[in-house]
This record gives structure tokens, sequence and C-alpha cells, in this order.
């Protein structure tokens, strides 16, 4: 019996008052993309109206907009692709114990892991600059692993300690190699996490500003770039702009109503591992 | 023989050296760009420490560090203290609870801009629903983010919509795993409520709750999207932090030099921190 600090009617008030607080806003933005221009920022507020599409369709065809959605999905797939082909190898490695440095690599990744932003990106974006990577959504992918490549090899370490190791041994004893026990043993019983680790860098990675804004200009433009672009305008078309709003929140929602036990679950991992 | 076998560590050298790439290149070359006064022309002079100088004594950058402090002070305890009230609250819910879960984890899936541009739009002092419903009950709502008094703590309100499903999550995982035993022998004593929770419950959580804060500091330190994206650093700076300085600083004046110094230093103070949580982490005595 754990100890009850409140009744069950007052948890429940305490539930759903934080639902609600949580979710007006983006209801509140949400009902704003579907009102008519009029209604949208009536007084008293309209709160039954009948849904009107053409804000979206305004955001989506304002110039770059699906183009920025577009870079962002791949940002996303590369970033994650190559955060896993060198983080898996690696976690396998770091869940090991006899592994020499192991703990040395540990705090290396939590400290490339907290490095303010602007640190590194002015280094990088004169490299870019010379090297043609600047405004690439390659080299976006490319410099997102300073964060995505920890993550992923933290969480995928702590994932691979609940795989019984003698379902390694076994397979080590038949003469498999260690390539093989990482794709055919760890990958498979760890898959769940994989996953959950795959939604929590894409997340991170869509919805970035910093290192976007200073390393990409038109061409790799993210969706996230697109639309802070909204807020420049002279005059602030609070429909579109509400809409994009909405467009760019969606994906990653769908992932966390998915998804929310895994999310929860390797978030809580991360931490207390 | 058999143990070398066991530990093929060139399966870590693709993730060591993108690590090095992406981490000794940036660092050792902002530590000398921070030396230096360029800015994106041909030339670039050794100015010795005249921009750590700047950055330690201009009352400008100095207010920067400052409005960091007090934003990452005041949002991480503001949030640690809610998301441990809402996981003890609901961590006894029975039905729902994963609806209730699923709706809590949504802002932290919103990226900053956007949680900007919501809160703009909520917060606005003329056609906001805020000032809307305040004005039901007779309040004259302020213009949040566009008066000095005001601004940062619509800022930390912001933040703490946007991020308290991590504490919360974090915190409510913890507490599922707490045994059981400590808080029936509490019951048998008679134990109160406010007994059990400070004598046991926080006890067994601190590791975890040291985690959380040392996580949630690092990330309210670097904030930079919500305030980009709301106040860009006003009214009058009063919104100013380290990062968006720092960016004004090199993408806007093209001081590179200094913008260099300014997360040097800041990184240091990070650093700094993270040590100390390593410290405190390895004195709970079973480092993992």
């Amino acid at each position: 019996m754990k100890p009850k600090f409140l009744p069950q009617f007052g948890r429940y008030a305490v539930a759903v008052t934080a639902a609600v607080v949580s979710f007006f806003p983006i209801l509140w933005i949400a009902m704003i993309a579907l009102k008519e221009r009029t209604d949208a920022f009536a007084i008293p507020p309209v709160w039954f109206f009948n849904p009107v599409w053409e804000h979206f369709a305004k955001a989506w065809t304002t110039s770059g907009f699906s183009g920025a959605f577009l870079n962002s999905v791949l940002v996303c797939a590369i970033g994650n692709v190559l955060a896993f082909a060198i983080g898996i190898p690696a976690a396998y490695l770091l869940n090991q114990r006899r592994t020499p440095g192991r703990k040395a690599i540990l705090v290396w990744l939590l400290i490339s892991y907290m490095l303010p932003e602007f640190l590194f990106v002015i280094p990088v974006y004169v490299l870019y600059q010379a090297i043609g990577l600047y405004d690439t959504v390659i080299g976006l992918a490319l410099v997102y692993q300073i964060f995505t490549l920890p993550f992923t090899i933290w969480l995928v370490r702590a994932f691979f300690a609940d795989v019984p190791a003698a379902l390694a041994e076994a397979a080590r004893l038949e003469g498999a190699t260690t390539a093989q026990i990482i794709w055919k043993i760890y990958v498979p019983i760890a898959a769940p996490g994989l996953a959950a680790t795959a939604i929590l860098n894409a997340i991170k990675m869509w919805n970035e500003l910093a290192i976007a804004l200073a390393l990409t200009f038109d061409r790799a433009q993210t969706v996230t770039l697109a639309v802070a672009g909204f807020r420049g305008y002279a005059s602030i078309d609070w429909g579109a702009m509400a809409a994009a709003s909405i467009i760019v929140i969606l994906p990653m929602a769908f992932f966390a109503i998915l998804a929310q036990r895994h999310i929860v679950q390797g978030l809580s991992l991360g931490s207390v591992k | 023989m058999q143990r070398k076998a066991f530990s093929p560590y060139w399966l870590l050298v693709p993730a060591l050296t993108v690590l090095a790439l992406n981490t000794f290149y940036p660092v050792i070359y902002s530590v000398c760009l921070a030396f230096t006064d360029w800015n994106w022309g041909k030339t670039s002079n050794f100015v010795g420490v005249k921009n750590f100088i700047s950055v330690l004594t201009k009352p400008q950058y100095r207010g920067a560090f400052l409005n960091t402090l007090v934003f990452a002070t005041s949002a991480v305890v503001i949030e640690t203290m809610l998301g441990l009230g809402l996981a003890l609250a609901i961590n006894g819910i029975t039905r729902g609870a994963g609806l209730i879960r699923t709706i809590l984890l949504l802002p932290l899936m919103v990226s900053g801009i956007a949680v900007s541009l919501v809160w703009k739009v909520l917060l606005d002092p003329t056609q906001g629903v805020i000032n809307y419903f305040l004005s039901l009950v007779g309040i004259q709502g302020p213009a949040w983010l566009g008066t000095v008094p005001t601004a940062m703590p619509s800022i930390v309100m912001i933040d703490t919509w946007w991020q308290t499903a991590f504490t919360f999550i974090i915190l409510s995982s913890a507490l599922k795993g707490l045994p059981a035993e400590p808080f029936e022998a509490a019951r048998l004593e008679g134990a109160s409520a406010w007994q059990t929770f400070r004598h046991i419950t926080l006890p067994m959580l601190k590791p975890v709750l040291i985690t959380v804060i040392i996580f949630r500091t690092v990330d309210t330190l670097k904030v930079f999207d919500i305030i980009f994206g709301t106040t860009g650093g006003g009214p009058m700076r009063a919104t100013e932090v380290v990062q968006t300085l720092a960016y004004q600083t090199a993408f806007k004046f093209h001081r590179f030099g200094e913008s260099a110094a300014i997360s040097v230093v800041f990184s240091v103070i990070i650093l700094g921190l993270c040590l100390a949580y390593l410290r405190l982490d390895t004195e709970e005595g079973d480092a993992s």
C-alpha cells in the first residue's frame, strides 16, 4: 500500500486540470486555424463555428513551406540512420563493463550532449561554407549527431542492458560473430526500445531551431524555420500562421499518441540509468 | 586471448571519430576564435583576453548572464515541484491514466517555435484569450510579453507549460518503481502522509530528482527557441539570455570573436555544473 496523499476525487481533479491546461493552448490554435478571419479574434471568443480549411491550404502553398516539410522529414530520416548505424555497435560495446575507458566515453557523450549550440555552430558554419555543406540536408543531419549520437548510444545501451547476456554467450559458443550477435539477438529483442529512441531523436531534430537557423538559408530550410518565417511578415496572417503551427505539431503529436508508452519508457530510462 | 575476442574495440571507432569531429574541432576552434577580433572579414587579429573582459564587464552581457540564471532557476524550481506534485497526485489514478499521460505529454512534442507562436496569440494584450478570461473576473490583464516586469515571468510560465511533462514523466516512473515495503512499515507505525513523503518518498527519489534537476538546468540555461520566437530578447533586454546574445553577436553584428568568448565562458559554467552533478551522483554510492 502506497500512501494516499489525496482522496481519489482530488487526484482526478488535479489530473483533469493538468490535462485541460496542457491541451487548451493547442486546441485554441487549432480553432484559430479553422476559423474565418473575422471570427478568429472576436471578443468574446466564438466557440462554435463551421470549420474552413483555406488557412491550411494557404500555409501549405506558402513559398517554401512544403519543401521545408520534406527537408525536415529527410533530416530526421538521415539523422536517425546515421545515429543508429554508428551508435548501435558503440552501445553494444559500452554495455559491456570490461570495455576499457567505458566511463570516460560515457562522460564525453554527456558533455557533447550538453554543449551550448552557439559554441559549435560558428566553427561548423565556417567549415560548411568552405566544403559546401552549408545549407544542405546532409550537413544538417551530420551536425545533429552532436546531440543525436550521444542520446542514441546512451539510450540503446540502457535497452541492451536488459537483454539476457546468456543468449549472447550461447550464440558465441555456436560460433556467431559479434556482428551477428548484435543484429540477430540484441537488435530484435531491444526493438521497441530502438523505436522509442528513433521517435525521441526525430522529435528533437524536427523541433530544433538554433542550429538550423545558423546553418541553413533557403534550400535546406527546415519546417521549424518555415514556421518561424510566418512571424516576419509585415502584416501577419494569423490564420495561416496558426495552420502552419498545427501542421508542424501534428506529426509529432501523432507519434506521442501512437507510442506514448515507449516514449515514456525511453525518457525515464535515459535519466534513471 | 578469449577476453580480447570479447571486446572488439573497432566497434567504437566510428562513434568516437564522429564524436571527436563534432566536439574537439568546434571547441578548439571556438576557444581560438575567442581570442581574436574576427568579424567575417579577411583579417583576424589576436586581441588577447579583450573579448573575455568584455563578456565579464559589459553591462549588456552581464545582464544576459543574469537573466539566464534567473530564468533557469525559476523554471527548474517550478517545473520540478509541479512535476513531482502531479506525479504524486496522478500515480494513484486507475482509470484513464493512459489518456491523461498522453495529453500531458503533448506540449513536450511541440517545437519551441510553435510554442512561441501559440503563446504569443494566447497572451496578446488586446486579442488574447488569456486576458479575455481575466476580464471575465474583472482583472485587466497586462501586456504579458511587452512590459519589463511581466516579460520574464511570462517566459518562465511558457517554459513551465512546455517542459513540465518531462519532470512529471520521469518522476512518475521513478515513483512507480519504488519498493512497497517502506511505505507499508510507515503505515503500520501510523506515519502521516507528510511524514511518509518527507522521510521515505523524498529520500528514495533523491537520485532521480538530482538527474531531473541537472537535465532541466542545462536545458533551461541553453534556452533559445521560446525567447527568439516571442520577445527576441526584449522589451529593453529584459529577456535577453546568453544564447540569444551569442546568436545576435555572431549572426547579426558579425562579431564572431566576441560571440565565441560568450559561448566559451558559458560552456565552462555548464561544464562546471555537470561535474558538480557527477560528484553528487557518485556520492550517492552506487554509480551504475
